[in-house]
């Protein structure tokens, strides 16, 4: 087997990345069994690890480490910030991610990634498999993996979107539909959009072997229906939200409005604009005392 | 004539990449500078540009070794900042995450002596073994690092009576492995002969320079913000500051194998005495102010302060970590050492490999660079 002598570089992560790499060594991981050691300098290196997401002040080391590698070469990112500077984003001495500044091959995401994550991406890239149970693969329960949107029940409210703590999750709204993008790469598997999502159709699950050649296929994403305005005809309101919504109101809080189901809903399929205007506005108003005249009602 | 002998900053390092400048006489250190930056990221500022509960996933970067503490530092300072008061049974849990975390902290630390006393067998069993708290918290939490354990109101995960006692199972593992690194520790350990009389910071340097957690208890003076200043359950559990007045390697070694059973023990306490109840509440509205929060990280006082302006962002986020204030202690120690025990000093403070079995060499005069082996 081809001797892989692999050189560190860390700039500007959390560390966490490159203590899992470290972790490897230990027999458990056996990284050494796949042919693989780690060397103190670059110029005893054919492979250059990555962590963090490269600072204005270590641009200069970099490249320099990167020059004295061996062929062939092989550059790999360990971990989100080496993808795409995750939560470190808009920090200002940040000018990477690292493949701005070289070039990479391989990614590896995660936050950090496991070390069962790391050699099996290790081994995939050299080529070789890993004899070990699947004891050894095995997730916990509750493990904060990759991302799973179930289509069916998400609404496309973007309440993920909002809370997420690292900007990893993107809602775009296109002329027919909304896209709920999870850049995976881009995350810090907080599960916090799982939390938040109001009904349960983010999840994070037990997948950690996500190496991948380009950071950009790093996501799962969802499509929902836009609902299209009654009025003007312009979509403007992902069609699963305001059912949902609606289902709240008359199922939920308010069972009195029964009644008025479908009142309700056809004045929430008026879009912001359309709503303002003069004449829809009487049209709310009379919804509006007739609601509460219901509600005064026993 | 004194050289200039440069280690670092960018070797395969654990931790962040540091540089440091040392003044040689023949082979002892009579002067050291140091020079940081190079994991600067900015995290202040990005602190201000996001919610307080999305500040929770920025906190938990700043280090990827202590991420939960620096998680409660934060939630504990937001939450008075809002108003909150924490269920007692977050209270308990918190104390159990944070004091495994302690736990895997101090192991990795003596993985990393390990390592820069070439001690391989001792850092392989020990790596090895500090695994299955890693695995624990994995279990617990749903990550080996980074736990996202804590959140602003009180924990986000329970430990439930089957948890309880998969806990108390890892305890009674890594007994031994304190147990073997206390031997490492007494009189012919390995360590011992490393480590005794090498890097000596005596007491009143200690405070003068502003050392913090260990690597001031091993310098003889009894500070724990956990009696200090008790957070979270810690008041009602019982434990010991413990102390060691060499100064030395050796006795900041001693100070952290010695800690690893008082942590053992306030989790077992947490666990026998954990009160029913919820885990966390709702957070509150910030009030326009501000509020500092310390806490006792592995590896020292870790402090926050917070200014707020009212909005769900806060306006001004100042964080001082453990490893700051004891790089000032880096180099005092490092005065007057044997340039061969350079790494072992620096490690000592830090889990870092901040320099390897190399460093440059300029001769001032000539300004000649030569490489030489550090051990
Ligand atoms: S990807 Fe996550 S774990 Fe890795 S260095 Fe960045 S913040 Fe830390
Ligand atoms: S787990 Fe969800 S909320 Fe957290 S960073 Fe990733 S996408 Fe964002």
């Amino acid at each position: 087997m081809a001797k892989i002598s692999v050189y560190r570089f860390l700039s500007a992560g959390c560390n966490a990345c490159d203590v899992e790499i470290l972790e490897c060594l230990v027999p458990r991981y056996g990284l050494a069994n796949l042919g693989v050691e780690v060397v103190e300098e670059p110029e005893k290196a054919n492979v250059l690890i990555l962590t963090g997401a490269g600072t204005i002040k270590g641009e200069k080391a970099l490249l320099e480490v990167y020059e004295k590698i061996n062929p062939p070469k092989i550059v790999v990112a360990v971990g989100n910030c080496s993808i795409t500077k995750n939560i470190f984003d808009k920090g200002y001495p940040i000018i990477g991610p690292p493949n701005k500044l070289i070039p990479v091959n391989y990614y590896i995401p995660g936050c950090p990634p496991r070390p069962q994550a790391i050699i099996k991406a290790i081994a995939d890239i050299l080529g070789v498999k890993i004899e070990e149970k699947e004891e050894f693969w095995k997730t916990p329960e509750g493990f904060r993996g990759r991302h799973e949107i179930d289509g069916e029940k998400c609404i496309g409210c973007g309440a993920c979107a909002q809370i997420c703590t690292a900007d990893a999750i993107e809602v775009i709204d296109g002329p027919e539909k909304r896209i709920i993008r999870v850049n995976y790469g881009h995350c810090t598997f907080c599960a916090f959009c799982q939390d938040e999502c109001p009904t349960q159709a983010i999840r994070l699950t037990g997948v950690y072997h996500l190496l991948t050649s380009d950071p950009r296929a790093a996501r799962v994403e969802n499509e929902v229906n836009l609902l299209s305005c009654t009025i003007c005809g312009g979509t403007f309101f992902p069609e699963k939200q305001i059912e949902w919504a609606l289902k709240r109101v008359v199922e939920e809080k308010v069972p009195i409005y029964k009644d008025y189901h479908d009142n309700i809903y056809n004045s929430m399929r008026i879009c912001p604009n359309c709503r303002r205007k003069i004449e829809n506005i009487k049209r709310a108003k009379i919804l509006l005392t007739n609601l509460s005249e219901r509600a005064r009602r026993p | 004539m004194p050289e200039k002998v440069y280690i670092g900053p960018y070797r395969p390092q654990l931790v962040e990449p540091e540089r440091f400048e040392l003044l040689v006489e023949g082979d002892k250190i009579i002067d050291a500078k140091m020079e940081l930056g190079y994991m600067h990221r900015g995290i202040e500022k990005l602190f201000t540009t996001r919610t307080y509960m999305q500040n929770l996933a920025l906190a938990e970067r700043i280090c990827g070794i202590c991420s939960g503490i620096h998680t409660l530092c934060y939630a504990q300072t937001v939450e008075r900042l809002m108003g909150v008061e924490v269920p007692e049974r977050a209270k308990y849990l918190r104390c159990i995450y944070m004091e495994l975390e302690r736990l895997h902290s101090h192991y990795l630390w003596f993985g990393i002596l390990a390592h820069s006393l070439h001690e391989h067998e001792a850092f392989a069993k020990i790596m090895g073994e500090r695994e299955i708290i890693q695995d624990l918290f994995e279990y617990l939490t749903g990550n080996r690092i980074n736990y996202a354990i804590n959140t602003i109101g009180g924990v986000r995960r329970d430990i439930t009576p089957e948890k309880a006692e998969k806990i108390r199972g890892v305890l009674r593992t890594l007994k031994p492995l304190s147990d073997y690194i206390m031997s490492l520790l007494d009189d012919n350990g390995v360590f011992t002969k490393k480590t005794k009389g090498v890097g000596v910071l005596p007491r009143d340097k200690a405070i003068e320079v502003g050392a913090v957690g260990p690597t001031l208890r091993g310098s003889g003076v009894a500070s724990d913000i956990r009696k200090d200043d008790p957070y979270a359950a810690y008041d009602k559990l019982d434990f010991e500051v413990i102390v060691e007045k060499d100064g030395d390697v050796h006795a900041k070694a001693l100070v952290r194998a010695r800690e690893t059973y008082e942590s053992m023990k306030i989790i077992e306490q947490a666990l026998d005495n954990l009160p029913p109840g919820d885990i966390s509440v709702k957070p509150g509205e910030p009030k326009v102010g501000e509020e500092v929060g310390r806490v006792e990280a592995p590896r020292g006082e870790l402090i926050y302060y917070i200014r707020s302006n009212g909005t769900n962002i806060p306006e001004r986020v100042k964080v001082r970590t453990p490893s700051y204030a004891n790089n000032f202690a880096i180099l005092e120690m490092l005065k007057g050492e044997r340039l061969g025990n350079a790494r072992t000093v620096i490690e000592s403070i830090d889990p870092c490999f901040a320099c390897t079995d190399r460093v440059t060499v300029v001769d001032v005069r000539t300004g000649k660079r030569r490489i030489i082996a550090l051990r």
